[in-house]
């Protein structure tokens, strides 16, 4: 009993530590959707600062519940990992987009001749190669 | 026999003539007389009982609680009219057997003559109001089929459309009129309403029922001024004139005056307005007659009048003026309809109808000229036949009423100068057709018609004498039955014979003949003076009034529906806020008994989003890509919303629902404009289009806020308190959706299959523009279906199948269902679409989206069919308990079943609407068959 008692004090804590850490990121990711100068990097905050915030909670979220209904909860796990498929797709699409539409860049990106060219390529089905 | 054979059986006639259509006439007519045959044995079978005073009833509950039934009496009207026609169709039948030509499609004609057959019947016999309505308006489209049944002349056209509108539109004051009574009386049993006595006349609503009855059977029966159509139906094949303009449909007009004559009769208002109509429609019809060169038109008009005599005797306030007006039904009926059948013969047997050629025939045709003479001398009231007796009593009749008071003296005057003209005009239709020289300029020689075309008008033409002699025998008791009909309270005395005495009616009689023969003799000063008028196609003014209308009628449409969605969402708008803010205004406070929850902040952080982003969906609407991502985040505060206030299953609904959305409203933005512009609104117009979004907003808001601040207590309790005991699931929602309510949502999803069969036919063919390039010219990208996204997207298909397949399990008891799980399943599927494009779905097994709807249609309903099975009623659900070795306990319910019917249909639906969308850009578009593009 007392094992389970001090499991509950000890997962508790953990749990904190996720979800604080969760929101950290989440409010860092925020912060850089509206702090960040262009839309390339833009696209960085929600996608990766988000979806680290977001899958913190979910594992939080997944321990407290499996401890308190003492089972495992794996709805949780479900979601992380569509998360996980499909946060980096859409950030690739959209990036995609705004090469394609020639979103104009901040001062002093590396590369920005690269776009240039992916914007100008034909596709991947018919390479003027 | 059962009495509801009566009208049946010629219904089945109906039927048995159209199955005929090949055999050869005598087969087909002997075919299409049968049924009817019976029926009238059977009507005759029931005659002594309904003489002897007790009125056979049929009654068959169909909507109790409406008091809708299908209920048939025969009481002594009925009788006489059942009599009249399936004798008179039975003679029609015959007669049509050789008046048809080998070019006429007779199976056609038959079953349309017994379809209205059946519809008088009906009319006639019907023991419920608004079943009478039903035949009646029965006998307007049968007989507009009948009229028009030459389609191929443009006048059987004009003279079918005109009847129809002019009987359809009496039709609908009739039925305004009936449910009237019904309301006053509180019942549509006829009996009850012809049993309720002086209710209805002392109603303050009597003169408006009244008048709309009156409207109703003025229109059917030609009385002036409706009286225009009946010439012009004269285009229809001489048997249906026979049939229905003389003897039968014209008097369904006299037959529902008569119905109500024991309670809407007997004041002052009915014998002025009855008899004044009968008396101008008896003058007019009577005039018009002499001068019309056309055989059939003379006989239209006189039609017209004898209807006009009828009616007005109907509103003559003497005892026997109703008991004059329904023996005249009779005998106008006989020697009308064989007139007109002789002026068929003529009319078959010569090649013309018009007077001015036909002269002379009685050297050609003795036998029809006789036949035709003993009618027409029936019809001017010749002594010694029925025609005279009537008039007799009308002109008795004329005598004693009292209605105009001093000025009553003109009746009598007026209704003897209409038998002098009743006495010319058939005068006339004698001397011109038989004698009166040689016929001139006939492009056949005329002769006698085959024998037994002839003998219809034989039996008729008997039956005039037999009345004429022996009226007493032949229709004395039919009468008295009639007449406990008509005056419930009791039949006065009467007696029908020749011979009267040496009396004023008699004089009138004589005066009449001679003055008739004199205007005959003079016919050449009067139609000069009639030449003088310009004559008006009433075909043609009908025409050009409808004409007119129509036209009206669409610029008034053009303005109201202009094709513009704005405007249809600005009339709706209106219109809700009219029919709201009355009401509303009568709520003396928004705010009801109940506490108001207390504020917090979840809640309006996610109302002020929900504020905020709808109000930028109104401003942006002009940038449509921005609007749609604030209108979907006003969605998903909403799903939002359902969640936090406890409703998993609409949240989980409105989420799927808005991905499908979201997907639909991006396919379509496709093919529209990429921008538009808002300077080409006036501010008057932005002004406007504000105020009524603002007090719509305010109406919507207050009631919403009216409505959760009051007790509200539904039905809901027995719900939750019976899901689990009597559907075996805690998921209310879903056990209301698929057991409570199954029979609802079976309905809602074949409404939806039916939707989404209907877009994608509107979608088969069309060729939309398809931008080549994005709104600022830019060419759209050649990578169509990114690696990545594909490689993604496939990976996806399966995890979503599987937690589709969980929400549908875990449907009946936690939230979830059929409905959710086919979204979720039609969205994976559509992604698929995305990222991989139609031709890689094609390779890989076209889906057909329509079998999922059929399968899913299906298999609701079979599951609904199967608690038959059982003996229980359709769509009852079935649950037990089972137990696996490593799944555990769980549930097996039928319901189950009908959610995966569910299922797929939603699947089926959202696909082919989405899906064949979104290939209206490729070569896999719907088409339509055979114009493959």
């Amino acid at each position: 009993m007392t094992s389970l008692n001090n499991l509950a004090v000890y997962s508790d804590y953990f749990v904190a530590a996720l979800l604080i850490g969760g929101a950290l990121f989440m409010l860092v990711g925020s912060w850089g959707l509206a702090k960040l100068p262009d839309f390339y990097t833009r696209l960085h905050a929600p996608t990766k600062a988000s979806t680290l915030g977001m899958g913190a909670t979910l594992l939080g979220s997944l321990v407290w519940f499996s401890v308190q209904e003492e089972s495992l909860h794996i709805h949780e796990l479900v979601i992380s990992i569509f998360l996980f498929l499909t946060a980096p797709v859409s950030a690739y699409m959209m990036g995609k987009a705004a090469i394609h539409r020639r979103r104009p860049m901040a001062e002093g990106t590396r590369n920005a001749e690269e776009a240039e060219r992916a914007a100008e390529r034909k596709g991947i089905n018919d390479r003027d190669d | 026999m059962n009495l509801i054979w009566v009208p049946l059986l010629p219904l089945l006639g109906c039927l048995v003539s159209l199955l005929l259509g090949r055999y050869p006439r005598s087969t087909m007519a002997l075919g299409a007389a049968i049924l009817p045959a019976i029926a009238l044995g059977i009507v005759v079978s029931l005659a002594p009982e309904v003489m002897s005073g007790s009125n056979p009833v049929v009654t068959y509950d169909w909507v109790p609680a409406l008091s809708l039934q299908i209920s048939f009496m025969l009481d002594g009207l009925a009788l006489m009219f059942t009599l009249l026609i399936l004798g008179i169709g039975l003679l029609v039948i015959l007669y049509a057997r050789y008046y048809l030509s080998e070019a006429d499609n007779a199976g056609r004609f038959y079953a349309s003559l017994l379809l209205f057959m059946t519809a008088m019947l009906g009319v006639v016999l019907s023991a419920n109001l608004i079943q009478l309505w039903f035949f009646w308006e029965l006998t307007s489209v049968s007989s507009f089929m009948l009229i028009s049944y030459w389609s191929h002349r443009s006048d059987a056209r004009k003279g079918a459309r005109m009847a129809m509108t002019i009987t359809g539109a009496g039709g609908l004051a009739l039925l305004a009129g009936l449910i009237l009574i019904g309301e006053v009386v509180g019942s549509y049993d006829l009996r009850t309403v012809l049993a309720s006595g002086s209710l209805i006349a002392e109603h303050s609503l009597y003169p408006v029922i009244v008048v709309l009855v009156l409207l109703g059977a003025f229109t059917k029966s030609a009385q002036f001024p409706f009286h225009s159509w009946l010439p012009q139906a004269m285009a229809a094949p001489t048997p249906v004139s026979s049939y229905l303009h003389s003897a039968t449909m014209v008097k369904a007009g006299i037959f529902l005056m008569a119905r109500f004559y024991p309670v809407l009769s007997d004041t002052h208002l009915w014998f002025a307005l009855v008899s004044l109509v009968g008396l101008t429609t008896l003058l007019v019809g009577a005039y018009t007659a002499l001068f019309k060169h056309d055989l059939k038109g003379l006989l239209a008009y006189s039609t017209i009048s004898h209807l006009g005599l009828i009616t007005l005797l109907l509103g003559l306030d003497t005892e026997l003026a109703s008991i004059a007006a329904m023996f005249h039904v009779i005998n106008h009926a006989v020697f009308k309809a064989s007139l007109f059948m002789a002026a068929g013969i003529i009319d078959h047997e010569s090649g013309s109808r018009d007077m001015r050629k036909l002269n002379g025939l009685f050297r050609y045709m003795p036998y029809t000229a006789t036949l035709a003479m003993v009618a027409a001398s029936s019809m001017a009231g010749v002594p010694l036949l029925n025609g005279f007796l009537s008039k007799e009593m009308l002109f008795a009749e004329s005598l004693h009423q009292e209605t105009f008071g001093s000025l009553s003296w003109l009746i009598p005057l007026l209704v003897t100068v209409g038998g002098a003209l009743a006495v010319a005009y058939s005068l006339r239709f004698v001397h011109d057709v038989f004698f009166n020289g040689e016929p001139i300029g006939l492009e056949k020689t005329p002769h006698e018609p085959p024998r037994y075309m002839r003998v219809p008008v034989e039996i008729l033409v008997v039956l005039c004498l037999l009345v004429g002699v022996l009226p007493d025998l032949i229709v004395g008791d039919l009468l008295v039955a009639v007449g406990a009909s008509l005056m419930p309270a009791g039949v006065p005395e009467f007696s029908i014979s020749i011979w009267h005495g040496f009396n004023i009616p008699l004089l009138m009689s004589f005066l009449a003949v001679l003055g008739g023969v004199a205007l005959y003799r003079q016919r050449r000063h009067m139609f000069n003076f009639q030449a003088r008028f310009t004559e008006v196609d009433p075909k043609l003014a009908f025409e050009h009034m409808i004409q007119t209308l129509v036209e009206r009628a669409r610029s008034v449409q053009l303005w109201l529906d202009n094709g513009s969605f704005q405007r249809y969402a600005l009339w709706l708008l209106l219109m809700a806020i009219a029919a709201m803010s009355v009401p509303m205004v009568n709520i003396p406070h928004a705010r009801g008994s109940l506490e108001v929850t207390e504020l917090d902040m979840v809640a309006l952080g996610g109302a002020l989003l929900m504020i905020v982003a709808s109000v930028a969906t109104a401003m942006l609407s002009h940038q449509r890509l921005l609007a749609l991502v604030t209108i979907s985040v006003v969605g998903l505060v909403v799903s939002v919303a359902f969640a936090w206030f406890s409703a998993p299953d609409l949240a989980l609904t409105q989420l799927s629902v808005e991905v499908a959305t979201i997907i639909l409203f991006l396919l379509a933005l496709y093919f529209l404009p990429q921008k538009v512009s808002l300077n080409h609104l006036s501010p008057g117009r932005i002004v406007r289009d504000m105020g009524i979004a603002t007090a719509a907003g305010a109406i919507v808001g207050t009631l919403t806020y009216a409505m959760l601040t009051r007790p509200f207590d539904s039905i809901s309790s027995f719900f939750t308190e019976n899901a689990k005991t009597g559907g075996g699931g805690t998921n209310v929602v879903n056990v209301i959706l698929v057991d409570f309510r199954g029979f609802d949502t079976f309905g809602e999803i074949t409404v939806l299959a039916i939707a989404s069969l209907g877009i994608y036919k509107l979608l088969a063919g069309v060729r939309l523009f398809v931008p080549a390039a994005d709104m600022d010219g830019r060419p759209w990208s050649k990578d169509s279906h990114p690696l990545m996204l594909m490689q993604i997207s496939q990976s996806l298909l399966p995890l979503a199948l599987l937690v589709s397949a969980y929400i549908f399990l875990r449907g009946h008891n936690l939230p979830g269902g059929g409905f959710i799980a086919g979204l979720i399943t039609a969205i994976a599927l559509i992604q698929q679409y995305v990222a991989n494009g139609v031709v890689w779905m094609r390779d890989r097994g076209d889906l057909k989206f329509q079998w999922f709807i059929v399968w899913g249609l299906f298999i609701a309903f079979a599951s609904g069919v199967g608690s038959w099975l059982f003996e229980r009623p359709f769509l009852t659900s079935w649950f037990d308990y089972f137990y696996l070795p490593l799944v555990g306990k769980f549930e097996l319910a039928s319901a189950m079943a009908f959610d995966l019917g569910v299922y797929l249909t939603v699947i089926g639906a959202t696909l082919s609407i989405l899906a064949n969308l979104g290939k209206l850009t490729t070569t896999d578009r719907p088409t339509r068959p055979g114009r493959r593009s």
